[in-house]
């Protein structure tokens, strides 16, 4: 199983860095929104707290336009089918929510200093914001990679994957953007319940997409 | 069901109660009679989606025998949106009252305003799967993909953060914190929206078989 799974991100990432599709877009609309904030406030400074609603704002619409291509890639392309055929969907559920996740963090990686640099922001507890961004990035793309594929079977409409999508995710944005304001407001905070609350959503939306996505992606 | 005309004399009473047996609360005087339909409009919203939610499970789990569970759950979500509009309504009503704004993002507002989102999202979902074969398939997997993220908004959130509302019947305590004639009032509220709920829900479901064999005898034709 093991081997199948690294072989279908493989294929994923070559394909990916063919196209550079879903980094490109997402770097540049990371890269927009952030330089049109920092043009439209020109150095003022902003409160800590305007700062982290920008901030995982920008995060979630940055997943909003890439992450949704890792299914509508396949559909578009025609090869769903080949998969559908050849791959079992657990499998294909474990390789697409594995690639997304690894391609989020890394855009996280490139985004997140992009944002610091450019708004002038301090952040007072590293270590906890260093700790909150992957575990909201993690949540992120968890929730999406189901929401991708339900999305992809209803023609790949973008704007859908967006109105789906944010519902389910606004607890995690509410509890990041909160915990992140405080990461950058007081010096020395750490407060875990909330690490804690992303892993656990997370972890519960992952164990029932695994169950669920067979049903989405198998067609009658 | 005969059970469900019981609505038809539990409403009446229960509004009847509501303004001339239950006493005024003493902080919030008369305004404080908006618990009586408040509180039962959110728990029928909830009702609404988690049945919503089971039907979407079982129409996965029975597969082809699934009996249009699907099309309950799209009924059932319908109602539940009619219902959590009024709710919302409801709750800014008696936020303007107690706290003298129509909306402070206090966190149990916010989660009701989610589930409203919820809801809108599932219909937009379900019309853009409009001539989609697997359309009940996909719509009973995100009902129940939010079933699971519920709890996060509904009952981890407004205890993590914390909310001016009052504590709700499924509180800490476990105790419902009225006076009998109060309790009494609200019991009787709460099992006529939910009988209300129900007997417009077999009502829908009754329409739509109505629709469906309408449309298969003009297929035959």
């Amino acid at each position: 199983m093991l081997k199948e799974l690294l072989q279908n991100i493989r294929k994923d990432f070559i394909i990916e860095f063919r196209s550079r599709y879903a980094l490109s877009v997402s770097l540049s609309f990371a890269g927009v929104s952030t330089l049109g904030i920092g043009l439209a406030t020109a150095g003022r400074p902003l409160a800590p707290g305007v700062h982290a609603v920008l901030f995982w704002l920008i995060m979630f619409f940055s997943a909003m336009n890439g992450l949704l291509h890792i299914f509508t890639r396949e559909e578009e392309q025609g090869t769903s089918l080949f998969l559908r055929i050849t791959t079992a969907p657990e499998k294909v559920y474990l390789s697409k929510l594995i690639f997304n996740i690894l391609m989020f963090l890394s855009l996280q990686l490139l985004i997140t200093p992009l944002y610091l640099f450019f708004l002038q922001v301090e952040v007072r507890s590293l270590l906890f914001f260093l700790l909150l961004v992957p575990a909201g990035g993690l949540a992120l793309a968890s929730a999406s990679t189901i929401l991708a594929a339900i999305v992809a079977k209803s023609g790949g409409k973008g704007a859908l994957f967006t109105v789906i999508s944010f519902p389910l995710v606004l607890p995690l944005l509410w509890v990041a953007m909160t915990a992140t304001g405080q990461a950058l407001e007081r010096p020395d905070y750490f407060d875990g319940r909330n690490l804690l609350f992303l892993l656990a959503f997370s972890g519960s939306l992952v164990a029932v997409s695994y169950l669920l996505f067979p049903y989405v992606w198998m067609e009658e | 069901m005969i059970v469900l005309r019981l609505v038809y004399l539990f409403m009446p009473v229960g509004i009847i109660l509501a303004f001339l047996y239950a006493p005024a609360e003493r902080l919030m005087g008369e305004a404080s009679r908006m618990l009586y339909f408040h509180v039962p409009l959110a728990w029928v919203s909830v009702l609404a989606f988690l049945i919503a939610g089971v039907a979407s499970v079982m129409h996965l789990v029975r597969g082809d025998d699934s009996r249009n569970l699907d099309i309950k759950a799209y009924n059932s979500a319908s109602l539940g949106f009619l219902f959590v509009v009024l709710a919302t309504a409801a709750g800014s009503l008696w936020s303007r009252m107690a706290w003298n704004a129509f909306w402070n993002w206090d966190p149990r507002q916010s989660s009701i305003i989610i589930l409203l989102l919820i809801y809108v999202a599932y219909f937009s979902l379900w019309n853009a799967l409009e001539n989609n074969p697997n359309r009940g398939r996909i719509t009973s997997v995100y009902l129940i993909f939010a079933m699971v993220s519920m709890p996060f908004f509904v009952f981890i959130i407004p205890r993590v953060f914390l909310s001016l509302h009052p504590d709700t019947l499924i509180n800490p305590r476990g105790t419902v914190l009225l006076g009998d004639r109060m309790k009494v009032t609200l019991m009787i509220c709460l099992i006529s929206f939910t009988l209300l709920y129900f007997d417009l829900f077999f009502m829908k479901n009754r329409i739509s078989r109505m629709e469906q064999r309408l449309e298969e005898s003009l297929d035959n034709e």
